[in-house]
């Protein structure tokens, strides 16, 4: 006699972070032994969905029904008492402890104040050959790869006797070999009855691994189905749900001429693999790929925030064109990273310090000293030129919205007048009006001759304002795509590239 | 109009917390001056407090610089110490007085650039480094004085420093404040003062914004350094003797005390120069009055850790790993 | 590897057995007084105390913090003891228990500030650091307190020809590093000293174990204090004094990374004890001026924390306060 099947159950979910809606109305239903992929852009609500399973935050509205019983999730350690496992992107390891250890931490069996060691390991070996992995339990975590490290997490979720595993991101990390012992694993799993719930941008995987699908947009749930019921481009489709009427900024155009920039063979261990690609001055070029694509590694690789393995930057400096390291093209660069929180902007200071920062040499007076006024005209200057909309521009930057913070960001950096723009994701987070008004920034830099290289999960974005598209993946550049081509084609480019990559690792 | 205007600015806003609690500090000090010891207002004890109290803050005000940035330097009064110390060996042996304040302020900045080398290049961890400055440092000074002061100094030196050219306020006192004027000034206006704040604020960030770290984090401890050496002229003068014990364990309590009561932060990114003039003087007087009123050196020192303590507690503010 | 690679790597690992390896031959070929069995005795018996202590700081260093208020607790709880013991003639044997306690509610001051008031730990240890001593001194009118006689000849017993104080060490010294190795409470503070926000994600007592870790160093620091005070038949006012550095430095030197979550007790302190009193012994012996321990003391110490820092250098970009 088998045992019922379990399921999971996730009615009217809605969050808002400061007035603004991650997640709206959203619902789940999965089932043990199958394994449910929850597709979605950036922002699209995944996560803070999968956060609101996983106890990490608490919803504003709905329920979570597991196994027909309705249940309560404060805190992760609410969600792990549930039977809820978590395994997140970033493994919750402590490096110097001992396999059996992690497994066993937050529940060590122990008689008066000792720890049972041999039991542990003993039942560390079991856990694990259910895994079907023979990493020694007494080994330190920290010498194993991250692979094996999140077999580990595994055991740890099999010990707490989860009822529903939750994958985040799993193989962006791994090696081939290790992904298909991943998939290896999660069959096991599923066969033991558990739900397994699959978040992860990378397509082929959900058909491999997946029984069902649920795909996320803007905070909504879109689409919910058997995975035979759609193909890779049908899920990119209903993931961006990119309609053709947002029309261009500015028609493609083709800059011919000497190129501003040129990188080849650009390599850094474990995140970009030989990347060539031309920048020209005046050029919008878009650099499209899924989140985990190496797109914010090679910016980043760029300007030497990162270290950088092999490969040379040429800089074009009046006539001469010649290689550069990375921290010297920093000087010529602006760079709006992804994290505007943690990167951009200084939170405590004002909109004037902020702006003024990266400029200040340009605002002394004869002493050497920073002229107030100067700072003044300035920071108005940028506030009128990109329509800050702020008290004043004294106003602590912490307390802009979102979409003002990023401005605050171009401010700066158009202060200083640079020739070529990284942008990373420059419009996450920010409403409809906003992202058009960056989207015309970007054209009117290009326009006066300022180069953009614009990274962006959107789609839509990108076909406003490129003049033409290089496709990456996993560190790849895989493909380069003329400024006319259409949604399909570039969203195929990356929905079947990917495959061709799986089978050649 | 360069400005949209969204919202009216507030007319109210609520001190922090800290305004708060130092307020309630210096009320509660005065409030126990005037019951238990009205001597304080005579004038000859007005001016010690003023004294002591520019020593103080100029040992703040270094010490605030480095904790904008995030870090913190324990040797201000060992380094002090030595360079008092060191100075007044070779007055002593006939040198020019010029040139040992010079000895003076040059060791400060030496030992503040030892200090800056190891956390800005070696990555090592402030408080740890400092720590073990402060150790070697100190048992240097006493070591070569053999625990005992280096008097005989000469006269013009110690008259210098000693003469009251206005309402009857030492040169001390004035030199400090103008300097402190000046460094509040720079701190605001200059590069490297913004820098520092940036550095403090989000380290991350700072980096994107092409900021120097490493040359900005030596810097502050070369400045502490240099105030170090500065206090060491001063208070040599002021006492006609150096010895290893200006660099007690006290002082160092003393600085932290001052700064953290002057509204700067310990873990970065915030503090002003008047605001560790402001504690340094909070301190002195507090001092000054538990030892007019009579509360014995050994408790006073409770009281002031227990003021540091409260004062971090309400920053509130967690401790962030980078 | 190179051949500079291959030697900074042994550096690395071996480095301290090389260094002890000099100081010792050192030592042993500079003075006659240095390399005979009953001074290397001495030099076990005197790091006892050192020893003990610095287990303490160890555990809370373990678990990423820092506690740099030992030597004064050390100095308030046993001078307390002595007192009650003069003053109040107290049964000595309850004496060291209430010197014990008095340990462990200092270490309790100092966990409830850095835990719940969520205080820095080092300012937080640094101001306790002062104010203990404070009290202290005010107790003791920084006067010597003298134990009477039965106490001073206890310092002396020995078993054959070595001193009790060693196995005391040992015995302290084994519970506490069985404490760590293989309890519940010692595995989780060295989960914290890993990473604190894992830790908590996961659901452990992240707080209550803090807390706890300072009530140790705190208990170990008394026990260490009582050892000194034993051996020298009085509570000295310089008990203590600059033995939250040392402590720190036997740590470091040990081998114990300040990063926290790394470590083994036996294996980090005695060693680390061991080749600081070796070298305050050797100058000692050597005829050189007391003063000049500190400033040798200090030169290893910053030595050793260069070495901590390269070494984890490899792992982070290193801490901010």
């Amino acid at each position: 006699m088998s045992a019922p099947q379990r399921s999971l159950r996730m009615e009217g979910i809605s969050k808002a972070f400061a007035g603004i809606a991650a997640v709206r109305n959203a619902s789940l239903e999965a089932r043990g032994g199958e394994a449910m992929a929850i597709m979605g852009a950036n922002g699209a609500g995944k996560s803070t969905l999968m956060n609101i399973l996983g106890g990490v935050v608490a919803s504003d509205s709905g329920q979570i029904v597991l196994d027909g019983a309705a249940v309560t999730m404060r805190s992760p350690r609410q969600a792990t008492q549930q039977g809820v496992a978590f395994v997140h992107q970033e493994l919750a390891m402590l490096p110097t402890l001992t396999v059996a250890e992690n497994i066993f931490i937050d529940s060590l069996p122990s008689t008066g104040p000792f720890v049972r060691t041999r039991e542990m390991v003993r039942r560390s070996k079991a856990l694990l050959a259910r895994l079907g992995c023979s990493i020694p339990p007494t080994m330190p975590v920290e010498q194993l790869s991250i692979g094996d490290q999140q077999l580990i997490e595994i055991a740890r979720a099999l010990r707490q006797e989860a009822r529903v595993i939750i994958f985040d991101e799993p193989t962006s990390s791994l090696s081939g070999p290790e992904r298909q012992r991943l998939f290896n694993v999660i069959r096991a799993l599923k066969g033991s009855g558990v739900v397994i719930i699959y978040i992860t941008h990378f397509l082929e995987e959900i058909f491999s691994i997946c029984e069902r699908v649920t795909i996320m947009r803007n905070g909504e749930t879109v689409w919910s189905s058997p995975i035979s019921e759609v193909d890779p481009a049908k899920v990119v489709h209903l993931m961006l749900g990119v309609s053709e009427n947002e029309g261009r900024i500015r028609a493609p155009v083709e800059i011919k001429g000497e190129p501003l920039l040129a990188v080849k063979g650009l390599r850094r261990e474990g995140a970009i693999r030989n990347v060539d690609f031309e920048i020209r001055s005046g050029e919008i070029v878009g650099l499209w790929g899924l989140l985990g694509s190496g797109r914010t590694e090679l910016l980043r690789a760029l300007v030497g925030l990162d270290p950088v393995d092999d490969g040379t930057i040429s800089w074009r400096s009046g006539e001469s064109f010649e290689p550069i390291t990375p921290e010297q093209l920093r000087v010529h660069v602006g760079l709006i990273t992804e994290d505007r929180r943690g990167e951009g902007v200084l939170l405590p200071l004002s909109v004037s310090d902020n702006i003024a920062l990266p400029n200040l040499k340009s605002l002394l007076n004869r002493w050497r000293l920073i002229d107030a006024s100067r700072q003044v005209a300035l920071a108005d200057s940028m506030i009128d030129r990109l329509k800050i909309k702020a008290s004043s521009r004294d106003q602590i930057v912490a307390t802009l919205s979102g979409g003002n913070q990023q401005k605050v960001v171009f401010g700066r950096w158009l202060a200083t007048n640079p020739r070529l723009f990284l942008l990373d994701e420059p419009t996450r987070g920010l409403d409809v009006s906003a992202k058009t008004e960056i989207n015309r920034l970007i054209v009117e830099l290009a326009e006066k001759g300022c180069s953009v290289l614009l990274v962006s999960s959107e789609l839509q974005e990108l076909m406003r304002v490129c003049d033409r598209y290089l496709i990456i993946s996993r560190g790849r550049l895989v493909d380069a795509l003329p400024g006319s081509a259409n949604t399909n084609a570039l969203m195929q480019s990356i929905a079947t590239i990917d495959k061709d990559l799986e089978d050649a690792a | 109009m360069a400005v949209t205007q969204i919202a009216p600015t507030p007319t109210f806003v609520w001190p922090s917390r800290q305004r708060v609690a130092s307020a309630v500090l210096v009320i509660a000090t005065l409030i126990a001056i005037s019951v238990y010891a009205p001597s304080f207002f005579r004038y000859h004890n007005i001016i010690n407090v003023l004294l002591q109290a520019s020593l103080l803050g100029l040992l703040a005000i270094g010490m605030t610089i480095v904790m904008i940035d995030g870090g913190i330097d324990l040797s201000l009064p060992a380094n002090t110490a030595m360079g008092a110390v060191l100075g007044a060996l070779y007055m002593r042996a006939g040198g020019d007085w010029a040139l040992g304040a010079l000895i003076m302020i040059a060791t400060g900045v030496v030992i503040g650039f030892v200090n800056g080398f190891a956390v800005a290049h070696l990555k090592m961890i402030p408080f740890v480094v400092t720590l073990a400055t402060m150790t070697v440092v100190s048992g240097a000074s006493i070591w070569m004085t053999n625990s005992l002061s280096i008097s005989q100094l000469p006269d013009s030196f110690v008259e210098l420093f000693d003469a009251r050219p206005l309402f009857g306020v030492p040169v001390t006192v004035l030199i400090v404040a103008a300097l402190a004027a000046v460094i509040a000034m720079l701190m605001r206006s200059s590069v490297v003062g913004r820098w520092a704040y940036a550095v403090g604020i989000n380290e991350r960030a700072a980096r994107v914004a092409r900021i120097p770290i490493r040359r900005v984090i030596l810097a502050s401890y070369m400045f502490s350094g240099l105030m170090a050496g500065l206090t060491a002229v001063l208070l040599t003068a002021r006492l006609g003797s150096a010895s290893a014990n200006m660099g007690n364990d006290g002082v160092v309590l003393d600085i932290v005390s001052a700064c953290v009561v002057g509204g700067v932060s310990i873990y970065g990114g915030s503090g002003r120069v008047s605001g560790a003039l402001f504690g340094a003087l909070l301190i002195t007087i507090l001092s000054n009055a538990m030892n007019l009123i009579g509360v014995s050196y050994y408790l006073s020192l409770i009281v002031k850790g227990a003021v540091i303590i409260a004062f971090v507690a309400i920053d509130g503010r967690k401790e962030s790993k980078s | 590897m190179t051949a500079r690679q291959k030697i900074v790597d042994f550096l690395f690992r071996r480095g301290f057995f090389v260094v002890f390896a000099l100081i010792f031959a050192f030592f042993s070929l500079a003075t006659s007084h240095f390399f005979r069995a009953d001074n290397i005795l001495n030099i076990f018996s005197a790091m006892d105390p050192l020893a003990i202590t610095a287990s303490g700081v160890a555990l809370v260093v373990m678990s990423g913090r820092l506690d740099i208020s030992v030597g004064s607790t050390a100095f308030l709880s046993c001078a307390i003891g002595a007192l009650l013991i003069n003053q109040n003639d107290l049964n000595p044997v309850l004496a060291a228990l209430i010197v014990v306690c008095c340990g462990a509610l200092l270490g309790a001051i100092n966990g409830f500030i850095v835990v719940v008031l969520n205080v820095n730990a080092l300012v937080a240890t640094l101001s306790t650091m002062i104010a203990y001593r404070g009290v202290a001194l005010a107790l003791t009118d920084a006067l010597l307190v003298q134990l009477p006689p039965p106490i001073r000849f206890l310092g002396n017993t020995r078993v054959g020809p070595v001193p009790v104080d060693i196995f005391v060490m040992l015995v302290v010294l084994v519970l506490v590093h069985l404490l760590q190795t293989s309890t519940a409470f010692g595995r989780q503070i060295m989960a914290i000293g890993n990473d604190i926000t894992v830790a908590r994600k996961i659901g452990l007592p992240v707080d209550r174990t803090g807390f706890f870790s300072f009530v140790l160093a705190g208990v170990l620091a008394s026990i260490g204090g009582m050892l000194t005070t034993i051996q020298n038949g009085a509570v000295s006012p310089f008990l203590g004094n600059g033995l939250e550095f040392t402590a720190v430095a036997v740590v470091v030197v040990g081998g114990i990374s300040l990063l926290g979550g790394r470590g083994a007790i036996l294996f980090s302190v005695i060693p680390g004890a061991f080749i600081f009193e070796m070298i305050r012994n050797g100058l000692t012996n050597l005829g050189a001026d007391p003063y000049s321990y500190r400033l040798v003391g200090g030169a290893v110490i910053f030595a050793a924390m260069y070495a901590d820092a390269l070494k984890s250098g490899r792992f982070s970009m290193g801490r901010r306060l």
